[in-house]
């Protein structure tokens, strides 16, 4: 077995002078604006695909994908700051500038929220039927949503809709805006603060977990949940909770191995520190089935008219092909693969794993979304349409992560102020 | 087997580990194969450090898994279909959603039993007696506050002088012989 040289053992590395982020991150930004721009031209040109006038439709149902997909980054970014926050560790020297500048997109994601907005009447069905007893009549909606889309008007309203959700970016932007203006303080000030700092992040970052969990839950059940009015799952909000988990780790470990091509994670990003990231993403892989699996496994059991027919939209008529691929993107591969050592330590084959990841997330996202309108469920079908939801979110993720470039350079990569910072220079055999 | 006499081997006492370490990596670059760490605390770097090579526990662990989950989910299957059928609420027999939990419960099971009992059946454990308790400084140290390096003279390297003056450079706390 092939082994490092250790002679380097026992020295210490030194952090490098220049902090910021490397100039290959202006390359990346590029190429994801490049990638945006062509997507968006494709998606448009699917939009007119079918010959039949643009296809708004299919557009915003894509947009509800992307939309999620990039919230997951930006609150999720948050959230997982915020644990870090709490948890401590080594990891959240690596993380903490990433994850800040993830949270930092939140204008985005709200700009993305807008178009929903503005279209609720297109999306969801329970803003669409004003008049529920004419929609009855003429055949629109039947009985079981008529009366869903009544017994829960007071919360499935446009108002509600709208002022759920600004609540709920005013408290995400609060604590984005708070806990990336204190990190910046910290910085400047010296190592004999530190605990001082650590206490005052964790007292922010303590409630403010709570407060994203019941927060995000409201903006999952609202935005997507809603879609059908008929249906509720007590676990919704969990299961987007660690699924945000889920993307937001693979992410991260994508931006860091390929921020260590070049200084100062060149240094700071170590082995351990890889393995453990991988390990901890492994550990959302096997929460994010089980909770999946536990809310198939009750409602399957109860067989209830008000339960079953979410799945059976879901699971009848050609989308069993979807779910079963799903089962298999989105859990048997990561899976099996971050099962092993050697691929945890391995940057190459970690960061494939990690971009399969979040792929199996978009299409998670779309198994979700698209059997809520009454065209596709329990009837999966080839249409035009149906490739936005590649081309819209690809464009969405694009200008995301341009965007996210943007402000990973707004500042340096590397907290100073931070006791771990003595530990993750040591050499890798710290014991030793 | 014969009982064995003479020398066990040469051991080296250490105050840290980052000296027993360096002694580890720098034998083996020097071309000893038999020796062996002791460290109170798991080290993983000396297990590194002396050329650890892979073993088959992990492929004990998985067969175990896979014949845990087989066993559990053919078992649940058997019990239901032919065995003894029941009509619970008009589901089919086959009812594969319910099935799952038992069967990853005994997946766990399988593969931890199997993990344990692996590790046990190839490392030679619970050994009855071993040569390096005839050291004292070995019997006071090996579980508290010592490292230790040992040269074991199964080394085709092995010369009981030389090994010794070997040993020395390093700077140890002491050098001892160790009996069978």
């Amino acid at each position: 077995m092939a082994h490092e040289t250790h002679d380097a053992n026992t020295h210490t590395k030194q952090l490098p002078r220049e902090l910021g982020a490397p100039e290959f991150v202006n390359g990346w930004q590029r190429s994801a604006l490049v990638v945006g721009l062509v997507c968006m031209v494709v998606a448009a040109g699917l939009g007119f695909a079918d010959g039949r006038g643009f296809d708004v439709d299919h557009v915003l149902r894509a947009w509800l994908l992307g939309l999620m997909l990039t919230f997951g980054f930006a609150v999720g970014g948050l959230a997982l700051l915020m644990v870090q926050y709490v948890s401590g560790g080594k990891w959240g020297l690596l993380l903490r500038r990433p994850l800040e500048a993830m949270s930092r997109t939140l204008p985005l994601v709200f700009i993305y929220w807008l178009v929903i907005a503005l279209s609720l009447k297109k999306l969801y069905l329970w803003a669409a039927v004003t008049d529920v007893s004419a929609a009855l009549k003429s055949g629109w909606i039947n009985e079981v949503q008529a009366h869903a889309i009544e017994f829960k008007r007071p919360m499935l309203n446009t108002g509600a809709f709208v002022w759920v959700s600004l609540a709920c970016f005013a408290i995400w932007g609060f604590y984005t805006w708070r806990l990336n203006a204190l990190s910046l303080k910290r910085d400047e000030e010296t190592l004999a603060t530190t605990p001082e700092w650590i206490k005052r992040m964790e007292n922010i970052s303590g409630p403010g977990i709570v407060i994203y969990a019941i927060t995000m839950s409201a903006a999952a059940i609202y935005w997507v949940m809603s879609l059908d009015p008929t249906w509720y799952s007590s676990v919704y909000g969990l299961l987007f909770l660690v699924g945000q988990a889920y993307q937001v780790l693979a992410f991260s470990i994508i931006v860091v191995i390929s921020l260590s091509k070049g200084e100062p994670f060149k240094t700071i990003l170590r082995q351990t520190e890889q393995h453990d990231l991988g390990s901890f993403t492994f550990a959302f892989v096997m929460l994010n089935i089980y909770l999946a699996f536990s809310q198939f496994l009750i409602i399957w059991s109860g067989n209830l008219p008000e339960e079953i027919p979410w799945y059976l939209d879901r699971v009848t008529g050609g989308w069993g092909v979807i779910i079963t691929l799903d089962f298999i993107f989105h859990w048997l591969i990561p899976f099996t693969l971050l099962l092993s050592r050697d691929l945890k330590r391995n940057k190459k084959r970690l960061v494939l794993v990690c971009q399969w990841m979040v792929f199996a997330k978009a299409f998670d996202l779309f198994w979700l979304i698209e059997p809520n309108f009454k065209d596709a469920a329990r009837n999966l079908h080839f249409s035009w349409g149906i490739l936005e939801y590649a081309a819209v979110p690809a464009a969405m993720t694009a200008f995301w992560v341009a965007y996210f470039c943007m402000q990973l350079k707004a500042r340096p990569l590397v907290q100073t102020n931070d006791p771990h910072l003595a530990e993750i220079l040591e050499a890798e055999h710290a014991h030793a | 087997m014969a009982a064995r006499e003479g020398i066990y081997g040469l051991l080296a006492e250490f105050d840290t580990p980052g000296d027993l370490i360096r002694a580890a990596l720098q034998a083996r670059k020097d071309g000893w194969r038999r020796m062996d760490c002791y460290t109170p605390y798991p080290v993983e770097e000396a297990a590194e450090a002396i050329g650890f090579h892979r073993n088959k526990v992990p492929l004990i662990t998985l067969i175990g898994g896979v014949m845990g989950l087989a066993a559990m989910f053919l078992f649940q299957v058997w019990v239901s279909v032919w065995a003894y059928p029941l009509n619970i609420g008009g589901r089919p027999l086959y009812s594969w959603p319910a099935f799952i939990v038992p069967a990853y419960e005994w997946t766990i099971l399988f593969a931890g039993l199997s993990a344990a009992f692996g590790m046990l059946a190839l490392n030679g454990l619970p050994a009855l007696y071993h040569p390096l308790f005839n050291a004292p400084n070995f019997r006071d140290g090996a579980t508290t506050d010592k490292f230790f390096l040992c040269l074991e003279a199964l080394d085709p390297k092995f010369d009981l002088a030389e090994a010794k003056k070997y040993l020395v450079s390093f700077e140890p706390v002491s050098v001892v012989e160790v009996e069978y």
